[in-house]
């Protein structure tokens, strides 16, 4: 999915007055692409995220999903982008607690209609386990997991919809080092075998340099987009 | 829609005691309403019963017509008319009077036709015979009620085959009402019949007529083959013109005020159901608090506001349908605890006769219908209960929702 952002610009208003998280900016991600943005805490980057997948909505400008400009104001349209194209990774796994490993894979495609069969999803559910290598811990509760076994499995939720686009909000971030980069290690082969844009949200620079296009962002704007 | 249950059932499943204490909340408040409804029931189908037992529900009195002014009365015409009727055996006529005898006794005087045996079967004969009106004589034959028979053998000394005269007040058209005397011979004497006939004086009816120069009935019992066929029968009679009423009416009397009383008293136990809903609303408030978080997943994850609002709806449904269950199941032990604790006290309050015939029997009666609505009740009241919060979930901005901590 190519993704591409025409002066968009957020602002918040918070208490004494306007907060600027993202000042006019212009941005073009091709196809299959994994993009990393980088900045200090409170520069935007996860605003930026936020509105690409359509959870928030910019103040000005625009964003084009595939050539397709996103309607902000048409709350069913951003649940249907959400739901079919969009796939989401979180700092803190976001798992639901109630549901076991694979439920909490499948759990996406029970929102994404029309709905297959049960077992067509949950056979879809361990393809997807087996893909991050936790096919043996199908059946085993979030909080029987290690934090590293629960964001393999926060990403291969993020897969079951078979989206276009996955957004990753500093999938390390609640990790180790090793574990951090055996997630990021995944994110890349995942890439490369399945052909989606990705674009994570992280503060480690230099880990985000191996991976690809790193965009720099400072005080809502782009500061340098390097290769 | 088995998945959402099956979804809803999990969420459920993480907080059992929470879950337990609304459904017990809920099944206490439908068990009250279900005991009461069967206690109501209980004593209504008891009145009912006895009313059948001790009428005759195949027999219509009719009376004369009142309507508009118009007045109809009982003819011989009429009578023919009716016997006419499908499912109509037979008519009894009968006149009343008042005799007054000469130490001045009043007696109450009934002249009737050997039909009029035929359905009060309870007169029975202690001395003597019944008239026969095929003997013509100079004096009136009669027969005693019990209770009649016993205060004329006190203050007038008669007895069986005793004749006495007395005088009967006929009002004319016209002029000063003139009295009539006649004699009469006591034939027979009846045994107690525990009704109003004990104090009742019986006369054939030709005679009686004669005696008060009327040309109507005043009453007619109409015999009916089968009970079924009562309402359409009165109908009929009611078309002519004339009065028509049976045991039914008594029976759909008690119907009517033990509907209207159970109503109430449902009503009032019902109160306990609003603490319910009031717990169920609460409870799902605390929940979407407490799953905020996973409810901003859900949406970014691709759930809309629908399908945040059905998975809430489904737990407070499955709530619902335990609340449903566990209160029939309350409920039909109230109501086991009513008869066993409550009937004994019922018996010893009211005693004497209405005391025991509640004696048999049990005074809680559980119906189909009355354990559907109580389940029903449940049902509504949990899914209306969460009706709010889980507007409130699904309105939930999803960025909002997921920054919650």
């Amino acid at each position: 999915m190519t993704v591409e952002t025409k002066g968009l610009t957020k602002y918040y208003w918070m208490g004494t007055g306007k907060v600027v998280a993202l000042e006019d900016v212009d941005l073009k991600i091709e196809e299959g692409g994994f993009i990393s943005i980088v900045g200090p805490s409170g520069s935007g980057k996860s605003t930026l995220l936020n509105i690409l997948g359509c959870l928030d909505s910019p103040t000005k400008g625009k964003v084009f999903l595939d050539g397709a400009q996103v309607d902000y104001r048409n709350k069913k349209s951003l649940v249907i982008l959400r739901r079919k194209f969009v796939g989401f990774v979180f700092q803190t796994f976001n798992l639901i607690p109630a549901l076991n490993a694979v439920e909490n894979v499948e759990y996406p495609m029970y929102f994404n209609k029309p709905l297959k069969s049960k077992s067509e999803r949950k056979e879809k559910a361990m393809k997807l386990l087996a893909l991050v290598g936790l096919e043996k811990r199908a059946n085993h509760l979030p909080s029987e997991l290690s934090g590293g076994e629960q964001q393999r499995i926060a990403i291969a939720r993020a897969f079951a919809n078979d989206p276009k686009l996955i957004l990753a909000d500093e999938p390390t971030g609640n990790l180790d080092s090793v574990t951090g980069r055996s997630i990021l290690d995944l994110l890349t082969r995942l890439n490369n075998e399945e052909r989606m844009t990705i674009i994570m949200v992280t503060h480690d620079f230099e880990s985000a340099k191996r991976m690809g296009t790193v965009i720099r962002i400072l005080d809502g704007r782009i500061q340098q987009q390097e290769r | 829609m088995k998945e959402l249950f099956a979804l809803a059932g999990r969420q459920l499943r993480r907080k059992k005691l929470r879950v337990f204490l609304i459904v017990l909340g809920i099944a206490i408040g439908v068990a009250a309403v279900i005991g009461v409804t069967a206690l109501g029931e209980g004593i209504r189908v008891q009145a009912v019963e006895q009313i059948k037992a001790s009428h005759d529900l195949t027999t219509i009195e009719v009376s004369a017509g009142a309507e508009a002014g118009n007045v109809t009365l009982i003819t011989e015409s009429k009578i023919k008319a009716i016997k006419q009727e499908e499912h109509v055996l037979f008519g009894a006529p009968y006149v009343k009077d008042s005799y007054v005898t000469q130490n001045n006794t009043y007696l109450a005087v009934k002249g009737v036709t050997p039909e009029y045996r035929g359905i009060h079967s309870n007169l029975e004969l202690e001395r003597g015979n019944w008239f026969d009106e095929s003997t013509h004589s100079n004096y009136t034959q009669i027969v005693l009620g019990y209770d009649v028979a016993k205060r004329l053998a006190v203050t007038e000394d008669l007895g069986v085959g005793d004749e006495f005269v007395a005088k009967i007040r006929l009002y004319g058209e016209e002029g000063p009402p003139r009295d009539r005397s006649t004699a009469l011979k006591i034939a027979g004497i009846l045994e107690s019949a525990g009704d109003e006939h004990d104090n009742q004086v019986f006369v054939g009816i030709t005679e009686a007529m004669e005696m008060d120069e009327k040309d109507a009935y005043d009453g007619l019992l109409v015999k009916v083959d089968d009970p079924a066929f009562v309402a359409s029968v009165r109908e009929k009679i009611e078309e002519i013109g004339l009065n028509a009423q049976s045991a039914q009416d008594v029976i759909d009397e008690v119907n009517r005020l033990m509907v209207a009383v159970t109503l109430v008293l449902g009503f009032f136990s019902g109160i306990s159901l609003v603490v319910g809903a009031l717990m169920v609303v609460n409870t799902m408030i605390i929940s979407v608090y407490e799953r905020t978080k996973e409810i901003g997943l859900s949406k970014a994850l691709g759930a809309s506001d629908l399908d945040i609002m059905k998975i809430f709806l489904a737990e407070c449904l499955i709530i619902g349908v335990m609340g449903g269950i566990l209160g029939d199941l309350l409920g039909i032990g109230f109501s086991v605890v009513i008869d066993l604790v409550g009937k004994p006290f019922l018996i010893s309050t009211l005693g004497g006769e209405l005391g025991a015939s509640l004696q048999s029997g049990s005074i809680t009666a559980i119906t189909p219908s009355i354990l559907a609505v109580g389940f029903a009740i449940s049902l509504v009241l949990s899914i209306v209960s969460g009706l709010y919060p889980a507007r409130r979930a699904a309105r939930l901005s999803p960025l909002d929702a997921l920054r919650q901590i």
